[in-house]
């Protein structure tokens, strides 16, 4: 009897502090403070009104210029596990302005991801970036979407409406959804309302922001439907000869369900997708946290590289979140110069956003806008 | 200090704390858990709640598949269906060894390969397949030798292999083309068991093993047994024919649904509530290792021990890692269960995956090769099982000099699927 109550104890004690830390993660508010060039805050169901009060029924932040001229959706989120896509997005939604054309920027494209974090990663529950008022905590999220907003898994996933076969979880995985079903689960539909946005808003260009571990043959590159070589292979070229390097790759005809293959399939858009490193992800990392998660140093990663596991170079500088957003924004602004400079009555033109020297040197930090002394009116929640 | 001593440490630190806790009698799973406190305490994360509930969360899906396929097995079995089965096959096959060997081998694949586990073959067909075999003259360590082997070969085939689910998983790779690398391998190698383990057998006393297996109810018929099994596979394949039209139910809403047709069907009273409390008191210590197997490889990965074990184990020389594997695999399996899945699978198939292998078959090779591990102390489960269900009263080291060949077998076979498993690529369809 003793030993039971002991049991039921512990359980309860175990029960009360994780169920907490749970409860306050998944209900972390991220406040957006909007800046001057944002003119209109949309919900994602006004696409698609089926997905209106779930988890998914993101904001979308519109920006538009003076100037008319093409159209470009920026999606930061789609994995929220890669944070230096996120935090792209908030760059661009708190200080970007626009000359010309319009931006349509979500921040949390599988918002339920960003309220879950991985069972067996051993992820923290958020992250803080340093700021001169203090700091904001962003939810730490998930590569798939919380299965307390979409289980159960099928046990094998077929995506629609190629029946390729992928993997059972993946079915939660927005960048293996695309482009989306309306009568299907919260993640293909999130997706299809994206699609809905872009075919609605006439968008030229989606770009879908993302971070990869340095043992996937994937990263440090823009991966492009067919239809964007031309525009990924020039700016790859730039910031390869002016700033970064860059590579650039197709995207393969036969593997479904990711943005740059499916948005390219079934809108006029042209899809791009960017991949940064980091070695938070890698299956080989050391102890898991938030400096690991936010400064991207890793003695055993860098011991794989050495043994030639890896597609990245790295060492003991690491990957910091700032190099990583400081290589998203150059690489958006970089995508839309060479857009604009081959469609000019479609450009955009981009103001007010850093490119990765000026993050490396103030810090992410010092783009993200106090709420604290914003007006209130301003305030949007992710 | 550097990440290197640092997690060493902590590793020591768990490793001790296990092995103290097995001195002290403590059970496999709870020995898992108190490795998995300490290593959080010495780590200086303390006692991490939300580590803890969130890696006892990892397997939840996993367990679900457990409880109702092992309900349904359970259910069949009290239905007298079992027993109807293997009389038929008694009854049919008695002067053909070659096809009755094949039958048994068959009936005990099944459980298994639903279910995931090779205690639920034991424990649903192992004693009367036993039974059986001790007619057939062959001595009681031989027959659970038989027992114990297709049993893990019966785990690691598909639909449901954990082994190949829990790595896959691991590295984000689809768990698709794994049926026929599984099938094959474990299909064969059963077969290979019986027959090897079993050629000196006589002719089975029909009149004898009849008298003593337990009689099925008069209105038992093949119906009955085949038509809750119709129902899974009807579901199943629904859900892969019309994907889009068709609910996604899930493998255990599946499983329950058999489950219903099996109690519905049965021609005896079945005390559902009865039968449903001991499935899970049954599994308690199978649940309870995947329970503490999450929260021990959740603090592995906080404290940078798993990062620890994967980076020794990728950057190892390559022959080294593959010829070794016939230790590896089942030394990590004794002592992590289905943790040595995310533990040491991820990384080697990540290893593989760089030496330009195919990681389906590799994989599918490391799984086989996996089970023999559930016979081999500090752990085995599996082993335990089935020298009792059996009613072995020779020593367990006989038990064991019967499972050496099988096992050897078994090990090549994995071994050269891992070696030439660019070559079996042509194997991973579906």
């Amino acid at each position: 009897m003793i030993r039971k109550t002991i049991i039921i104890t512990l359980g309860l004690i175990l029960l009360v502090f994780s169920g907490l830390s749970f409860y306050k993660s998944r209900h972390l508010k991220e406040p957006v403070v909007i800046g001057p060039g944002v003119t209109q805050v949309k919900k994602l169901s006004e696409y698609f009104p089926a997905i209106k009060g779930s988890a998914n029924d993101a904001n979308v932040y519109v920006l538009e210029g003076a100037k008319k001229g093409g159209a470009l959706l920026v999606l930061g989120g789609s994995h929220p596990e890669e944070p230096a896509a996120r935090l792209t997005t908030w760059i661009l939604t708190e200080n970007a302005t626009l000359e010309q054309g319009r931006i349509f920027v979500v921040n949390s494209a599988n918002r339920s991801a960003t309220t879950v974090t991985r069972p067996s990663g051993a992820y923290p529950a958020s992250y803080t970036i340093k700021t001169d008022w203090g700091g904001q905590t962003f939810r730490m999220g998930d590569r798939w979407a919380n299965p307390l907003d979409q289980w159960p898994d099928p046990e094998v996933y077929i995506h629609y409406p190629t029946r390729q076969n992928l993997a059972y979880m993946d079915i939660r995985n927005l960048n293996r959804t695309w482009p989306g079903r309306a009568n299907g689960t919260l993640t293909e539909k999130t997706c299809y309302a994206l699609v809905e946005l872009i075919k609605k808003e006439n968008v030229d260009i989606v770009i879908d922001l993302h971070e990869a571990e340095l043992q996937y043959p994937v990263i440090s590159t823009i991966v492009s439907h067919q239809k964007g070589l031309d525009v990924a292979a020039m700016a790859s070229m730039v910031l390869s000869d002016e700033e970064f390097k860059m590579g650039m790759e197709k995207s393969p005809l036969e593997l479904h369900g990711l943005s740059h293959r499916e948005i390219g399939d079934h809108t006029n858009a042209v899809p791009l997708l960017f991949e940064t490193p980091e070695p938070f992800l890698d299956a080989t990392r050391g102890r898991t946290d938030e400096k690991l998660l936010l400064e991207g140093k890793d003695e055993f990663v860098v011991r794989a590289g050495k043994r030639g596991l890896l597609f990245e170079k790295i060492d003991e500088k690491g990957w910091p979140i700032d190099v990583r957003v400081g290589r998203h924004c150059s690489t958006i602004l970089q995508v839309l110069d060479v857009w604009s400079q081959d469609h000019a009555d479609k450009a955009v033109a981009l103001r007010n956003v850093p490119k990765y020297d000026e993050v490396i040197k103030k810090g992410t930090g010092a783009f993200l806008r106090d709420p604290s002394k914003a007006d209130p009116k301003l305030i949007y929640y992710e | 200090m550097s990440m290197t001593t640092s997690a060493t440490i902590i590793l020591a630190a768990m490793v001790a704390a296990y092995i103290a806790a097995k001195i002290f009698k403590i059970s496999t799973e709870l020995s898992m858990l108190a490795a998995a406190l300490v290593g959080g305490l010495v780590g200086g994360a303390g006692l991490p709640a939300r580590h803890i509930a969130e890696g006892a969360f990892t397997y939840l899906d996993i367990c679900l598949i457990f409880i109702t396929a092992t309900l349904f097995m359970n259910l069949l079995k009290e239905s007298g269906g079992v027993a109807f089965v293997v009389r038929r096959i008694l009854k049919r096959f008695h002067k053909h060894k070659f096809l009755l060997f094949i039958m048994l081998a068959v009936l005990m694949l099944i459980p298994g390969m639903l279910t995931g586990a090779g205690s639920v073959t034991v424990l649903i067909v192992g004693g009367m397949v036993a039974t059986v075999l001790g007619y057939m003259g062959i001595p009681k360590p031989k027959a659970a030798a038989i027992v114990f082997v297709i049993a893990g070969l019966s785990a690691a085939a598909p639909p449901v292999s954990l082994w190949a689910m829990l790595t896959a998983a691991g590295v984000n790779m689809p768990y698709v083309g794994f049926f026929l690398p599984l099938m094959i391998p474990c299909l064969v190698l059963a077969l290979l068991t019986i027959f090897i383990l079993g050629w000196k057998s006589k002719p089975v006393d029909l009149e004898q093993a009849l008298k003593e297996l337990p009689e099925p109810p008069a209105r038992m018929n093949w119906l009955k047994i085949v038509l809750p099994f119709l129902v899974f596979f009807a579901l199943v394949i629904a859900g892969r024919i019309w994907p889009f039209d068709f609910p996604i139910m899930g493998l255990p809403l599946v499983f329950a649904f058999a489950a219903a047709i099996t109690l519905l069907l049965s021609p005896v009273h079945i005390d559902f509530l009865d039968v449903s409390r001991r499935t899970v008191h049954q599994l308690l210590p199978l649940i309870g290792t995947l329970t503490c197997v999450g929260v021990l490889v959740q603090i592995m990965t906080l404290t940078g021990v798993r990062g620890l074990i994967s980076v020794t184990v990728v950057t190892l020389p390559a022959m080294v890692v593959i010829l070794t594997l016939f230790l590896t695999l089942p030394v990590s399996e004794s002592v992590l269960m289905w943790g040595a899945a995310p533990v040491l699978g991820v990384p080697l198939v990540l290893l593989f995956n760089t030496m330009n292998l195919n990681p389906v078959i590799a994989l599918a090779g490391m799984s086989v090769i996996w089970p023999l591990g559930d016979a081999i102390p500090p752990t085995a489960i599996i082993g335990r099982l089935t020298v009792e269900t059996v009613g072995m009263k020779e020593r367990y080291s006989t038990f064991l000099k019967y499972c050496i060949i099988p096992a050897v077998l078994i090990i090549l076979v994995g071994t050269l699927m891992v070696i030439f498993s660019k070559k079996l690529a042509f194997l991973t369809v579906f």
